[in-house]
């Protein structure tokens, strides 16, 4: 019976199915834990216990979160655009989640092998911003509309930016793929990009901040001008899905760079049985600066988030596509 | 059952359809997703013919930037509902004009397809199937058989944005 249903299927799909399944699963995981990391961590910086309650060290607090999200009474309030209104969050936490896809995670394993994996990373955070603008359009509220306004101007300058410094590290791998880019890594002189392109990574990294809307840039929810800005209006799980969304965004964005520019699944030596180790080490330690940056850092005014990127890490990311291909021609 | 095919009029009918609706619908907002809609089965059918550049490319430039520009210029005039459709209407005949010759040009290919000798052809100059990937043959296309046309196009574009800044500029000299 399950050998005729598998001739029916074609292996394949089914194998890519699962894969795709548990990717999500543990992208899902990572995103809630990433929160409860994220309180735990700000709250040693700013000597407190954080949660604490929900089961030992408070490790179960993500899911109590959850529980409590999912089942809130989901508020649509009667002037909003229906239509716009539900399918707002879905687009923005699609769009944030779907570039795992592409991340070669280690050597043989990447769920979908596309020739320009990069750019389609870069057309999904370009998409995302559909979300956010049209949460703060069909809310019919002041704040949200001014939240989405600033988002989609401020997701707008900083892909430049960040498009530029990506575009370098695609002219020194020769190539749009996330894999043939760590290839291209681990054969150059100092094995990771990190040294060649550390004005890339720079630039990469303030951009990645600001595509997140993390603080210092987190202008479009800025509490004490704006409420919650474009998700002012949303509740219950709506909500729930903007918040996945920032996470999940935070996540593809940490993966990228680790690929791009920290030598992807490479590490000093191989550790046996768990190839994804180097990684997810990597990994973790951007997703700390991340949540180090938040915890450290004050809040940036709209005109100096708006200048940094157009003054100073757009012309700093063409100078350094400049200077890569010279480098490149003489090399 | 080919699925090519099946694939091939879905997005067809998708593009023809969310174009229709975007043209006929009252609400700005509204427009703008259903041409984004109409993008991104573009983009796709892009993808069934073999290129994932131009499919990326298509969605990088027209979704997530113009668009969302479009998208910009809708909330800062603020137009909940389409309050300007005099302007579209006196506007007809020209429209209809428009429209007459590219339908005549349409059509006349379309009765030339029949007889099998179209001279409208879509072509392809190389296979994208045969060597390297199509990043690798559109930059070869660009950079040698086409370079001037290329940095023609640079250059045009580099006037439209000195026009944009110059605007931005004559406004606030006549504001001061």
């Amino acid at each position: 019976m399950i050998e005729q249903l598998l001739n029916l299927l074609n292996i394949e799909i089914v194998k890519v199915i699962l894969a795709a399944v548990i990717m999500v699963a543990v992208t899902l995981l990572h995103v809630a834990y990433l929160t409860y990391a994220e309180r735990k961590i700000i709250a040693r910086m700013q000597q407190r216990l954080g949660p604490n309650r929900v089961g030992p060290r408070g490790l179960l607090q993500p899911f109590a979160d959850m529980l409590k999200l999912i089942f809130k009474e989901d508020v649509i309030p009667k002037a909003v655009d229906k239509p716009t209104f539900w399918v707002a969050p879905f687009i923005s936490l699609v769009c944030a989640g779907a570039g795992v896809a592409l991340i070669p995670i280690w050597k043989n394993f990447v769920l979908s092998n596309i020739n320009v994996g990069l750019l389609f990373i870069l057309a999904l955070s370009g998409l995302g911003s559909y979300g956010i603008l049209l949460a703060g359009w069909s809310s019919n509220s002041r704040y949200a509309l001014l939240g989405g306004l600033r988002e989609g101007a401020q997701v707008i300058s900083y892909e430049i930016a960040m498009s530029l410094a990506l575009l370098s590290v695609v002219l020194m791998a020769g190539s749009f793929n996330l894999g043939d880019i760590v290839n291209a890594q681990l054969n150059s002189p100092f094995k990771i990009y990190l040294i060649p392109q550390i004005i890339g990574f720079f630039v990469f990294m303030i951009s990645a901040v600001a595509e997140c809307n993390r603080t210092p840039f987190d202008l479009p929810e800025a509490e004490q001008e704006l409420v919650a800005g474009y998700f002012t209006e949303y509740s219950g799980m709506r909500f729930a899905l903007f918040y996945l969304a920032e996470y999940a965004g935070m996540i593809v964005m940490s993966a990228l760079a680790v690929t791009c520019f920290l030598g992807g699944w490479a590490g000093p030596f191989d550790i046996p049985y768990i190839p994804f180790f180097w990684f997810f080490l990597k990994f973790y330690f951007i997703l700390f600066c991340y949540i180090w940056i938040r915890a450290t850092l004050p809040r940036y005014r709209y005109d100096q988030v708006m200048g940094l990127g157009w003054k100073i890490l757009i012309p700093l990311g063409l100078a350094n596509v400049f200077l890569t291909a010279i480098f490149k021609l003489i090399f | 059952m080919n699925w090519d095919l099946v694939i091939f009029y879905y997005l067809a009918f998708a593009m023809v359809i969310s174009s229709i609706l975007g043209v006929l619908s009252n609400n700005p907002i509204y427009t703008v997703l259903l041409v984004l809609v109409m993008i991104v089965h573009q983009a796709f059918l892009l993808l069934t013919l073999g290129s994932e550049f131009l499919t990326a490319i298509q969605i990088i430039v027209y979704a997530g930037a113009i668009l969302v520009l479009f998208l910009f210029v809708v909330y800062l005039i603020n137009l909940r509902k389409e309050t300007t459709r005099s302007i579209f209407v006196r506007r007809c005949s020209l429209a209809l004009i428009i429209f007459l010759i590219f339908f005549g040009m349409f059509f006349t290919n379309l009765m030339l397809v029949f007889r099998n000798k179209p001279f409208i052809q879509a072509y392809l100059p190389f296979n994208f199937n045969e060597k390297a990937s199509d990043v690798w043959w559109i930059a070869n296309y660009l950079f040698k058989n086409y370079l001037l046309q290329f940095e023609i196009i640079g250059v045009i574009l580099l006037i439209a944005v000195l026009g944009s800044v110059f605007l931005i500029r004559k406004v606030k000299s006549i504001n001061n």
